[in-house]
């Protein structure tokens, strides 16, 4: 691989990269604000200039500046280098760039830091961007100066809402154009744009029109300041409070890589952010998908109950041995769910299948939906290409209506909480639904348990392109509810059967075809990623799909 | 029930020949802090002690790691509470010193100020106390009047009493107020009259001085070897200071003496703190001297230091500097660092880790009276069981520092 020099380092990189992108790939951050790696490079923010040496034998390209000069009191004509913007400038063979070794850079990120603060309002007592502004970051490895400009500010419209969701603030904006760039590129929208030049330069949206679509959640994230903040995140945390969780979304079958942010003192999720992964979603995720994180807190199911009415769960278990005990195991069903993780599908079909020998084993899952070419998928489950690895004889729920309507299958365990039913029949036989959500399934269901989001424990998704994806666990339990592969080991022991799964390790070590030992047996679908299913999924830090 | 008038025997009336436990503390009215001592005893001589401390144990050292490095001054407050001024300078230093931060000179002589008066309250604590538990009010009264002008001048300069939290890493809270040195120019002579007052009341009280004198004895070469530091140790005749030895802030350049004592017997540690009182005041009086009256007392490192209120309620640039120190606290570099200061009872160590986050990795302190409480029982077995008041005050365990 070619590389080239900065600040001495010797540094890899690919044809058609950018300084500022190789440095980047090698975990090198030259300062920016309109850089991202997903979108065009205007280089207007001036934060990213580096010094380029010149090659032997050439001669330096150089800028006559004026100095003030201390000891004849006068300014006087002095030379500097010619910085380059580092995010449009394409790396060469052997090139010698000078970033933080250099005085000239550092002088100008300075100069640039002192202009982009110059009418910035002191703002971040009430500034959901404090704590991740990059104002605030280079200040303190950059600039570290203090107020000169003893004028009034420029002040610009502030709180302008740009739509249902993002709020502008005109005097927090750098003009970076990263969400002007982000709607017109990766949104296929061009509705934002910038008006009026110098100090009184805004972001606006295209007259007529709102910010509006699919992703303009987006726009927020990738704005470096507070300039845009959504309407869902405005004044409701400060995010030094918050604490991060690798997790999958549950949107629907893409699977996009998100940190779940959640506040660890209440127990509370607060938002999702977009995870880097190229392979999936790169830098973004859709608006439906972002606001899923309130599924971690609405409509949970939070207690036992048998007919409607709340019981402990250790009772709901003995209902559970009553009302399961000694039924033939042809007249029972188990539905697995397309909303839960690997884990949890594969214990529900152990316990079924091995067991309780049952043969009648489906599937619910959420309706389709809305889909785009961008990230958003029809299939609104996060984990359909799980479960049919788990399943592969799995029938769709609909199904189980004519069983249940003959009378063949009079006992039903089901996990999840979403299915397209005809509740009236479903209801006539004996139900036990696991279930996280409130829905149609815990609704109809006789004997109601309480399990965990998929915020609440580590589990495994497989995502329409058949990555397997582990997300993390980032809330405690709430209310009485534990991890459904769990609360199916105890419904196993209630029944008097022995689970053989006792641990997330375990479970996933018969997930992945890895016995104790460590050898490795071909995963049991093709539906599968080959590539990474010999590794355990706990083993990728970071969630990048195996 | 038998009855009380039982008639005994004279001849079966046997006198028990195991010896007897006592168990002494940790809540006692005579004990000079919470600890235990499970003594044996052979009439009223101790043949064994058994020291038990912490029950003053609160994970100090574990609390630090999860605040900023700015967050560990209230808890370092709470080691020796009886002179949290020197242990905020003990702290800051060890921390400035892992940063290679240099505090501007007005902020040293103030440091130096402060911690002396610091020291002198502390003194005055424990020899009061200790006459106290001898039954002796009267003079801890008066020693607890001169520690009251000292406590007066401190919540003057730092707004509390006891636990000031005023120390900083690269400087102090706030910068001396206008009257400082007027004050202490006035208090400072009330102080040494009272102390004097009250000296006069012990040291010509037989009494007093049959119970101190030869009690607890403990010599130089068993007093190293055991890790004494301070009154305790200066108390056998080793002139051990570390304001001497290994001079810090701007202890070399002003002029004391180091008392020190010769029979290592609790009268000389008692000895040795009166005459530190007195070489204190000369240290405060030569401080507030060449102490500037203009001139900045913290560093002008944002990276470490707070900026003005003023500034931080008017510009972006202070709210920014405002905001990173307190969201993440000051970045020490990473490495680590042992750092010691002369508190009031010797050595106060720090040994810091960081890991170049704004979070301490790992605060280590070593509490000068831990030390010197591990050799109480020595002092105390095969001495009177009323031995043991004189001698465990004289050592000064201050459990908020010995149990860590």
């Amino acid at each position: 691989m070619p590389t080239f020099k900065l600040d001495g380092r010797s540094i890899p990189f690919e044809a058609g990269d950018t300084i500022i992108k190789a440095a980047w790939r090698h975990g090198i951050e030259i300062p920016h604000y309109c850089w991202h790696p997903g979108l065009s490079a205007p280089a207007n923010c001036r934060m990213c200039l580096v010094e380029i040496l010149p090659n032997p034998g050439q001669r330096p390209i150089t800028l006559d500046v004026l100095a003030w000069n201390d000891a004849s009191h006068e300014y006087t004509t002095t030379q500097k280098p010619k910085l380059q913007p580092a995010c449009r400038t394409a790396v060469t063979e052997g090139l010698d760039v000078l970033s933080d070794s250099s005085e000239h850079v550092r002088k100008a990120r300075r100069d640039v830091q002192e202009f982009l603060l110059l009418n910035h309002p002191v703002d971040c007592p009430i500034c959901d961007q404090s704590g991740e502004c990059k104002l605030q970051d280079y200040w303190l490895e950059h600039g570290q100066f203090k107020k000169r400009m003893r004028d009034e500010p420029v002040h610009k419209p502030k709180a302008v809402e740009f739509g249902e969701t993002i709020v502008y603030d005109g005097e927090r904006c750098v003009m970076c154009t990263r969400c002007v760039r982000f709607m017109a590129e990766v949104a296929k929208d061009p509705v934002l744009d910038m008006r009026e030049r110098g100090n009184l330069n805004e972001i606006v949206v295209a007259p007529g029109r709102r910010l509006d679509g699919h992703y303009t959640f987006m726009t927020e994230h990738v704005c470096p300041v507070g300039a845009l903040t959504t309407k869902d995140f405005r004044f409701k945390a400060r995010v030094w409070f918050l604490r991060s969780a690798s997790v999958v979304c549950q949107g629907c079958a893409t699977g996009c890589n998100a940190y779940l942010d959640y506040d660890p003192r209440h127990n509370k999720a607060y938002r999702h952010r977009p995870r880097d992964n190229a392979r999936v979603n790169d830098f973004w995720m859709c608006d439906e998908g972002m606001l899923t994180y309130k599924e971690a807190h609405e409509g949970r199911v939070l207690g036992a109950r048998l007919r409607g009415v709340e019981i402990p769960v250790a009772q709901a278990l003995d209902q559970v041995r009553a009302l399961f005990g000694g039924v033939s195991s042809s007249a029972v069903a188990i539905v697995l769910s397309a909303e839960h993780s690997l884990e949890d599908n594969w214990a529900l079909h152990e316990l079924g299948t091995k067991l309780l020998g049952t043969e009648g084993v489906f599937f619910a899952a959420r309706p389709e939906g809305y889909e785009d070419d961008i990230l958003i998928h029809r299939d609104k489950n996060s984990n359909t290409r799980g479960v049919r690895s788990v399943a592969p004889e799995a029938k769709p729920v609909g199904e189980l209506v004519g069983h249940v309507e003959s009378g063949r299958v009079t006992h039903v365990i089901s996990l999840g909480s979403t299915a397209l039913v005809v509740r009236d029949i479903l209801a006539r036989a004996t139900w036990l639904s696991l279930a996280a959500h409130e829905g149609v399934l815990p609704e109809l269901a006789t004997v109601v348990i309480p399990v965990t989001s998929w915020a609440e424990h580590s589990g495994t998704y497989v995502n329409s392109r058949g990555l397997r994806q582990v997300s993390d666990k980032a809330l405690e339990p709430q209310g009485e509810s534990k991890a459904a592969w769990k609360v199916i080991g105890s419904v196993a022991a209630a029944l008097g059967h022995d689970a053989s799964w006792r641990s997330l390790r375990a479970v996933r070590s018969e997930l992945l075809g890895i016995d104790e030992g460590g050898a490795t047996r071909p995963p049991s679908s093709s539906a599968i990623d080959e590539g990474g299913a010999t590794r355990p999924p706990s083993s990728s830090p970071e969630g990048v799909p195996l | 029930m038998e009855s009380l008038d039982r008639e005994l025997e004279q001849g079966e009336l046997e006198l028990p020949a195991d010896p007897v436990h006592l168990n002494m503390g940790p809540s006692h009215p005579a004990m000079h802090g919470t600890v235990r001592i499970v003594l044996e005893l052979s009439g009223e001589i101790v043949t064994k002690a058994d020291v038990q401390i912490g029950y003053l144990h609160r994970g100090f050292e574990k609390m630090c790691e999860r605040g900023t490095w700015a967050q560990v001054f209230p808890y370092v407050d709470r080691l020796n509470y009886v002179s949290p001024m020197l242990n905020n300078v003990g702290y800051a230093l060890a921390v400035e010193k892992l940063c290679g931060l240099v505090v501007p000179e007005r902020c040293q002589w103030y440091r130096m100020a402060l911690g002396e008066l610091a020291r002198i309250a502390d003194h005055l604590t424990c020899t009061g106390a200790m006459a106290m538990e001898l039954g002796a009010t009267t003079p801890y009264l008066w020693f607890i009047k001169a520690r009251e002008m000292i406590w007066d001048i401190l919540e003057e300069e730092t707004g509390a009493r006891l636990t000031h939290s005023f120390g900083r890493i690269g400087g102090m809270a706030s910068p001396p107020s206008p009257d400082f040195a007027a004050l202490c120019g006035a208090a400072l002579p009330r102080i040494l009259e009272t102390v004097e007052e009250g000296e006069k009341l012990l040291l010509r009280n037989r009494i007093f001085l049959d119970r101190l004198q030869g009690v607890g004895v403990i010599s130089g070469a068993d007093a190293v070897s055991l890790g004494w530091t301070g009154p305790c140790l200066r108390a056998t005749g080793v002139a051990y200071d570390i304001r001497k030895a290994h001079p810090y802030l701007k202890y070399d350049e002003v002029d004391f003496d180091v008392p020190v004592g010769h029979a290592g017997d609790t009268l000389d540690r008692f000895l040795v703190r009166l005459g530190e009182i007195r070489q204190s005041k000369r240290i405060i009086e030569q401080s507030l001297l060449r102490m500037p009256t203009e001139g900045p007392v913290n560093c002008d490192d944002p990276r470490m230091v707070l900026p003005e209120k003023g500034e931080v309620y008017t510009t972006i640039e202070a709210t920014i500097r405002h905001f990173k120190l307190i969201m993440e606290g000051s970045k020490v570099p990473m490495g680590e660092v042992y750092s010691y200061t002369e508190a009031g009872n010797g050595e106060l160590g720090f040994y810091l880790v960081s890991d170049g986050t704004g979070t301490p990795y790992r605060v280590r302190v070593r509490p000068p009276c831990f030390q010197v409480v591990g050799g109480l029982s020595r002092l105390i077995e095969g001495r009177l069981l009323s031995d043991i008041v004189p001698t465990f005050g004289s050592l000064n365990m201050i459990g908020g520092e010995c149990d860590h």
